[in-house]
């Protein structure tokens, strides 16, 4: 019994020194990123006062792109969607909208919209897909294709319009996003003004929830008025403006978002395209391509720009937060597992070196030690092995590390791109980041633990996230 | 044993003090930033009403030049020269307002203070701005110095400050990235002949040792915004050794000869704006260099030359060995001056490579109605499967099917019978259905279900089922019940 008990307290014991480590890699990394880009943004903010997008639109040789919107059940946003990024400001563009075998009535509403013609047209399939069922064009909108398919899930569709994609560049766009006029022009910038090979560009994604819309534009950017929403918003700012700006600075940039990226096609098409193993996408092509380019011995460079902006509906209920985070957890688990050659490979320099690890051992596998911290700690406070005292100070400090954390990125946005002009919404953010770690942060940390447990298990579904149409 | 270190209660209290000492400071420096950004606005607001009347009214001229010089030299402030700048170039100028713009920045000595910031000189005006504006002499001073320099590069280049050139120029070998290539963005606004050379030496040295810090695309950029006038410089560059320097110089010209071809609807090549030299490295020697690339890009310039040797070196180029090289010649020869080349064109519609077959369709369809007889003879005639695909595919996308429906209505037995019968045997008949559906007269639907009501292709069952129960014409709905019923279609059987 006495070496059962000595078992216990040893378990115990590593326990808590593998939740304190836990703690101070994943807020000493998130500080360091938060140091990095709180210089890089500024700087980067700066230097907008000359990089405008001007030359940009008016080279001869700033190549041609492709927006690329997948959609599945879209009908209540997908004709606004269209008709906003019609009006994007991008000399050659052209825009595929790939309808996933919808059930709801979102083809018939984008041909009737725009006057659509279905044509018997050449399909040339170099990733594979599941069926094309109609092409439909408009020859006076030449630059408008849509391509209605079996349903293949998101991955599938995006694949179709990489077949038909003509451009070298195109960018994925989300069918419930908004785009920002310039923001493409914005995206292409490193790719056209590296002298690196530039194969993926992202940019920032923001909440679109309280936000007024007008002619598929944002007009007025205010707070939502969901708590929830609120959370989310501090969680993006914090995501985006540090965690990958951060990433970048190192060169270690091992997500972009699906919902508004620019990707090289043929890169994308030599890695072999998006696959259907992951449930995130966008994650898992930019680690296949980083996979691909160290065995194929090509030097390549993924690059985050802070200021091109693509507008989002976030989750309003716990329910679709829930799955959100979930399928986010899982694809994250998923990719990582599949690629763990990565792991420590100096091959992949900071991607191998920094970046994998940390997404690894904080992002994913953190989710279970800090899970399992809030049991087993007080589990050994019951035992008598952690000091009351001690354990009272150490989730203060969690808990105000996490604010100070939030607070940053809050200052951040602050001292570059003020999005917020209201006094009272930046208030709301200062308040929302700080209250973020007490309450909101568990729940979502309980999703995060749901969908590794997903991971484990082996399911595969996507969870669809359904929106209450901010966008009209 | 528990886990403990020693004075962790102390530790632990500490890191909780800092971060909370940090974290209230985090919050004070956003809402003070915000207060002072505010403030910033509101000023700038102020300058804004009050002054920028009055740079609009001097740009139009609607008030004396000397007179609104005066008002604006009565601006005041530690960040006078900041919020004059800001004022003179917030709106880009129209091409007839740079020159009294320039003489406005010169006069308000702001044209002397972008000269010296670009040099990396300390002046008066950044103290005077870093007195009032903290973030100013972050700007100004140290590693994040370059800022300021590529902002004055910028500004020069707005204002096209043509003595400003040989600073740039200088400004091509700046320690940082951003400001050589705003320089290079500045030096291809101004236009100055001479700088063009430096581009070209900083191209060609980019290409040889690619350079860390501009791209290769940057300064093609800026070298294509030259006019044809100055091409001539790149002589050497075409006569150069190595293969992709005379790729780009190549590149260049057609990328300047495009536009220029899409700005003057007869334009051509000829002695009077392309020297003869330049047409004979382009006839003799790029035409047929080792390099693919180059072949490829010459095409475009070709096409538009007006000796007369140009059009027998394109038809050579049509037969290249490379697919790309036979895509540019094709697309370069979408002119109608070459008509009398369509059946050489069409040639290319049987070409092993899409990308060609393509190309061919959209240059015969360029050539109008000559063109598209020559499509629809082609499609008829040949046996190649990819090129039928191909050809269908641009009649198609090129909205020529209800043209094709409208002109079969009105024929007997004509090539567009032809044309519309081989369509539906290969299975093209989406567009078809579409376009009869919408052609307003009957004869023309009750002779498409006379023709092709049999036809086994479901989508044209569907459609006679359609007629059957809901056209206006009640014969046609008496046809098209009468093939309906038809158990087997007739081709089918056979």
């Amino acid at each position: 019994m006495e070496e059962w008990r000595q078992v216990f307290y040893h378990a115990m014991n590593m326990f808590n020194v593998l939740i304190v480590s836990y703690f101070f890699l994943a807020n000493g990394t998130y500080t360091l990123l938060m140091i990095f880009s709180l210089v890089s943004v500024w700087v980067h903010n700066r230097r907008l006062g000359y990089l405008t997008a001007d030359d940009l639109r008016e080279s001869p040789v700033t190549p041609p792109a492709t927006i690329i919107m997948p959609a599945w059940n879209e009908q209540e946003v997908i004709v606004e969607s269209v008709r906003s990024i019609m009006r994007t400001d991008y000399p050659n563009l052209e825009i595929i909208v790939v309808d996933d075998g919808s059930t709801d009535d979102s083809l018939n509403r984008l041909v009737n919209a725009f006057r659509l013609i279905k044509m018997d047209l050449i399909y040339r399939p170099r990733l594979a897909t599941k069926a094309v069922r109609g092409i439909y064009v408009n020859p006076r909108l030449p630059n408008l294709v849509v391509i209605s398919k079996d349903n293949g899930g998101k991955p599938d569709a995006l694949n179709v319009g990489i077949n038909i994609c003509r451009t070298p560049y195109f960018c994925t766009l989300d069918a419930d996003c908004i785009l920002e006029r310039d923001a493409l022009l914005r995206l292409m910038r490193p790719i056209v003004k590296s002298p690196e090979n530039t194969v993926a560009s992202g940019g920032i994604v923001r909440i679109l929830n309280g936000c007024e819309v007008q002619d598929g534009k944002v007009v007025n950017v205010s707070m939502p008025k969901g708590a929830i929403e609120r959370f989310q918003v501090v969680e993006y700012l914090r995501s985006f403006l540090f965690g990958r700006t951060g990433w970048d600075l190192v060169g270690g940039t091992l997500i972009v978002s699906g919902a508004f990226a620019v990707f090289h096609r043929e890169t994308v098409i030599e890695a072999g395209g998006f696959l259907h193993d992951t449930v995130t996408e966008d994650m898992d092509l930019i680690v296949q391509i980083h996979r691909w380019a160290v065995h194929h011995k090509r030097k390549i460079k993924m690059s985050f720009t802070s200021d091109p902006v693509c507008w989002t509906e976030c989750p309003a209920k716990m329910g679709m937060l829930g799955r959100q985070r979930r399928r986010w957890q899982m694809g994250l688990c998923q990719t990582l597992w599949k690629s763990s050659e990565m792991l420590f490979n100096s091959k992949f320099k900071a991607v191998g070196m920094l970046s994998f690890p940390f997404h690894l051992y904080v992002e994913a596998l953190g989710s279970m030690v800090e899970f399992l911290g809030y049991f087993m700690v007080p589990l050994a406070l019951m035992f008598g092995m952690v000091p009351v005292p001690l354990f009272i100070m150490f989730v203060v400090l969690s808990l105000v590390y996490g604010s100070f954390l939030s607070v940053g990125s809050v200052l951040l946005e602050e001292l570059t791109y003020r999005r917020y002009p209201s006094v009272r919404d930046l208030m709301i953010l200062l308040v929302y980041a700080v209250l973020e770690n007490i309450g909101y942060r568990q729940v979502v940390l309980y999703y995060r633990v749901q969908g590794v447990m997903k991971f484990i298990f082996g399911f595969r579904q996507w969870e669809k996230v359904t929106h209450l149409g901010a966008t009209p | 044993m528990p886990f403990l270190i020693e004075n962790i209660y102390e530790v632990v209290l500490a890191i909780i003090i800092f971060v909370l000492l940090g974290t209230g400071a985090l919050v004070i420096l956003t809402i003070a930033r915000r207060q002072r950004r505010d403030k910033y606005f509101q000023r700038i607001d102020d300058l804004r009403q009050r002054y920028s009347p009055v740079i609009a009214s001097i740009l139009a001229q609607k008030i004396e030049y000397e007179r609104g010089l005066e008002i604006l030299r009565g601006i005041s402030g530690m960040d006078r020269d900041y919020a004059l700048e800001h004022l003179c170039l917030e709106k880009k100028p129209t091409p007839d307002q740079v020159p009294t713009l320039r003489k406005l920045c010169e006069d308000l000595g702001l044209v002397k203070l972008w000269q010296l910031r670009l040099r990396g000189g300390l002046d008066v005006a950044s103290i005077r701005d870093a007195l009032g504006r903290p973030e100013g002499v972050i700007q100004r001073v140290g590693t994040l110095s370059f800022l300021s320099r590529a902002k004055a590069a910028d500004n020069l280049g707005i204002i096209k400050h043509q003595p400003s050139w040989k600073l740039l120029v200088r400004a091509l070998g700046d320690p940082h990235a951003d400001v050589q290539a705003i320089a290079v963005r500045s030096l291809a606004s101004i236009q100055e002949p001479e700088s063009f050379a430096s581009l070209v030496s900083r191209l060609q040295e980019i290409i040889q040792k690619p350079s860390e810090t501009l791209s290769l695309r940057t300064v093609k950029t800026a070298l294509v915004s030259f006019p044809l006038s100055q091409m001539s410089a790149l002589l050497p560059s075409l006569r150069h050794t190595h293969r992709r320097v005379r790729f780009f110089a190549t590149d260049i010209i057609r990328e300047v000869v495009e536009r220029q071809a899409a700005w003057e609807e007869d334009f051509v090549l000829d002695a009077k704006n392309f020297p003869a030299e330049l047409t004979e490295v382009f006839l003799e020697s790029l035409a047929f260099d080792e390099n693919p690339d180059v072949r490829a890009r010459s095409s475009a310039v070709i096409a538009n030359l007006s000796d007369a040797r140009s059009t027998p070196v394109l038809l050579t180029l049509l037969e290249d060995a490379q697919w790309f090289v036979r895509m540019h010649a094709v697309r370069a020869m979408a002119k109608r001056k070459f008509l009398s080349q369509a059946p050489q064109v069409a040639r290319r519609l049987t070409d092993s490579h899409w990308t060609v077959r393509e190309a061919g369709a959209r240059t015969l369809l360029v050539f109008g109605r000559v063109g598209s007889e020559q499509l629809a003879q082609h499609f008829l005639s040949t046996e190649d499967r990819y090129s039928r695909e191909q050809i269908a595919d641009e009649m198609q996308r090129a909205g020529l099917v209800p043209t094709l429906i409208a002109q079969y209505g009105a024929e007997r037995e004509g090539a567009s019978t032809r044309v519309i019968d081989l369509m539906v045997q290969m299975g093209k008949t989406s567009y078809l259905i579409w376009a009869i559906e919408n052609n307003p007269s009957p004869e023309v639907r009750k002779k498409f279900l006379v023709h092709f009501g049999e036809e086994p292709d479901p989508q044209i069952r569907t459609w006679v089922s359609h007629v059957a129960s809901t056209d206006a014409d009640a014969a046609l709905r008496t046809l098209a019940g009468e093939l309906i019923r038809i158990p087997e279609p007739r081709r089918g059987e056979g």
